[in-house]
């Protein structure tokens, strides 16, 4: 037995530890898109942290942190330009991944149907991207009358106590 | 009873796309609605696939009973499916026990049929299988039924037939109508020799080319044909050695019990009528009987025997075995007292053949560690036990498989044959 493989869970599947690796790196690879310019340390130290511990365990909630540092990182320094675009596809990739991955144990091996039906989704879930980039970028926010800005927050805290509603859990 | 959950998928998608669009909108940040635009469809999606009814979910496995190195497999079965896009189970890992996939995790869409799980016992005895847990998943991985634990099911392993046959005739049949050889003269097909032609002799006995040549009439005389008692004793008192089921090391239990089996589905085979003893801490009796639900008894009987440490050697073997019986037993000889009794069974008439089965055993590396000297000084008294029934006239043979009991049987079939003085 390798050192390797008293690491690893037994039993852990091939196309589970390459999908493993990878949910590893998306994020970090999607914060070091920002070089050459270098994200502070805490933030860099935060996502690899987040990230390792989301490839360990697909369902724990260092993955949403991780998402929404990066997320954060990018948004403060408001960046638009085609990186962005890239960091959209890495996070996604990233939550499709996990979600792959919290389909079962790890011992559960990667079911190629279910790869590929999960692979169609996340190029569905990405064809609003291009469409909110190019508004991103064309579009003043400044120009827009007041009342629009009154009924999007509206709309989200509608969508806010909806989501928080639907998750709830059932009463038996 | 499990409900529907929202998955870590679904809630970290939601908080992904309303903290970006919240940031977008109170706070500027109009990259971050960017970013969060697709994780904005996922959570729209997944939250619309909320199945509305909670499953019923069971398992069931296709037999109850088999053979070691058989195989069955444990069905899922979900009374409503409707909404249901994917279905994991994990089964737990049960000692002697092999399961395909081979960590016990199998998973599929609903699409393609619910995951199944097959499981093959590797070892005789009662097995428990399927204790396992299953989980569904709506669409879009949005939300989670269970992980439900699954009961187990219990699963009766009889021991492998393993290939035995023997060329060797019973030595002292006394059935009515059978295979053997009997020692009378009667209406078989087995030739004993050619006589003058008696009153009452049948027609078509008569040999005519002998007839012709000698000018006088002769007839065939053939042997009756008979079936056998056999008795099988079996040593369930201790079981040496590591068992590593079919595919690996065999315990001594192992032997006996696989070598019981062989002998009798052989027996069962041929005609015979095979009774079955157990020695054990729970004895068992199994009386005189043919035919194959009697073998399917007599295995079942086998796939229960279990040593415990406080068994006890019997002081005698009680079979109510008649003169005309064969007793075959099957033990390591580890007991003196078991000796005893079946030197005494030897000197009541039966026809008794001590099948040993201690096997090979690795002595160890270490010739003077303690397990190394215990195993030695056990095979030296062992030894000198065998040796003093093998000096009473008990054959003594090893369990070899096929052909093991012949040369001891044709010896015995000899013997039986010469007047002997019978202690009562």
């Amino acid at each position: 037995m390798s050192a390797l493989d008293r690491v690893l869970t037994p039993g852990l599947t091939t196309g589970g530890l390459v999908l493993r690796v990878v949910l590893a790196l998306l994020p970090c690879a999607a914060l070091a898109l920002a070089l050459p310019e270098v994200p502070h340390l805490i933030v860099t130290a935060l996502v690899v942290a987040c990230s390792l511990r989301w490839a360990v365990t697909p369902d724990h909630p260092a993955g949403a942190a991780a998402l929404l540092l990066v997320g954060g990182w990018w948004a403060v320094h408001d960046v638009v330009d085609w990186r962005v675009l890239v960091v959209a596809v890495l996070l996604l990739t990233a939550h499709v991944v996990a979600t792959l991955l919290a389909h079962g144990p790890a011992t559960l091996p990667v079911d190629p149907r279910l790869a590929g039906l999960w692979l169609r989704r996340a190029l569905l879930a990405l064809v609003p991207v291009p469409v909110a980039w190019l508004a991103v970028r064309g579009l003043d926010a400044d120009l827009a009358p007041s009342w629009l800005w009154l009924v999007v927050a509206l709309v989200l805290g509608a969508l806010l106590v909806l989501t928080s509603r639907l998750l709830a859990p059932e009463v038996e | 009873m499990s409900t529907w959950r929202p998955t870590p998928s679904l809630v970290r998608a939601c908080l992904f796309a309303l903290g970006g669009l919240a940031g977008g909108v109170v706070g500027g940040l109009d990259v971050l609605v960017m970013l969060a635009a697709p994780f904005v469809v996922l959570a729209a999606m997944g939250l619309a696939g909320r199945p509305r009814r909670v499953p019923t979910v069971s398992t069931r496995i296709d037999h109850h009973r088999l053979h070691e190195g058989q195989g069955t497999t444990s069905r899922l079965v979900v009374d409503d499916l409707t909404g249901i896009e994917h279905a994991t189970r994990v089964a737990g890992p049960a000692p002697h026990v092999a399961t395909r996939p081979t960590y016990g995790a199998a998973g599929s869409l609903v699409d393609a049929g619910l995951p199944v799980v097959e499981f093959s016992p590797r070892r005789w005895g009662r097995r428990a299988i399927g204790a396992e847990r299953v989980g569904l998943t709506s669409s879009w991985a949005g939300w989670q039924w269970g992980p439900v634990d699954m009961p187990e099911h219990g699963l009766s392993v009889l021991p492998q037939t393993a290939p035995y046959d023997s060329r060797a005739e019973v030595p002292q049949p006394d059935g009515l109508v059978g295979r053997h050889r009997s020692r009378r003269i009667g209406s078989g097909t087995e030739f004993e020799g050619i006589r003058h032609f008696a009153a009452g002799d049948r027609l078509k006995r008569i040999t005519w080319p002998v007839s012709l040549r000698t000018g006088e009439l002769h007839v065939i005389t053939t042997r009756a044909e008979q079936d056998a008692g056999v008795w099988l004793v079996v040593d369930g008192l201790r079981d040496i050695g590591r068992s590593g089921g079919i595919d690996g090391a065999a315990s001594t239990l192992d032997l006996t019990v696989r070598a019981a089996a062989a002998l009798a589905e052989h027996h069962v085979r041929t005609g015979d009528r095979v009774g079955l003893l157990v020695v054990a801490a729970d004895p068992s009796r199994v009386p005189l009987g043919s035919g194959p639900r009697h073998l399917q008894r007599i295995q079942a009987v086998l796939a229960r025997i279990r040593t415990e440490g406080r068994s006890v050697a019997p002081e005698r073997l009680d079979l109510g075995a008649g003169a005309g019986s064969v007793v075959h037993v099957l033990s390591p000889m580890l007991f003196t007292p078991l000796v005893t009794a079946t030197a005494s069974l030897q000197r009541s008439g039966a026809s008794v053949v001590v099948i040993d089965t201690w096997g090979e055993r690795d002595a160890g590396s270490d010739r003077l560690a303690l397990p190394s000297l215990a195993a030695r000084m056990q095979k030296i008294e062992r030894d000198d036990r065998l040796e003093r029934l093998a000096a009473l006239g008990c054959p003594v043979v090893p369990w070899h498989g096929p052909g093991t009991l012949d040369t001891v049987l044709q010896q015995l079939a000899r013997r039986a044959r010469v007047p002997k003085v019978r202690a009562r």
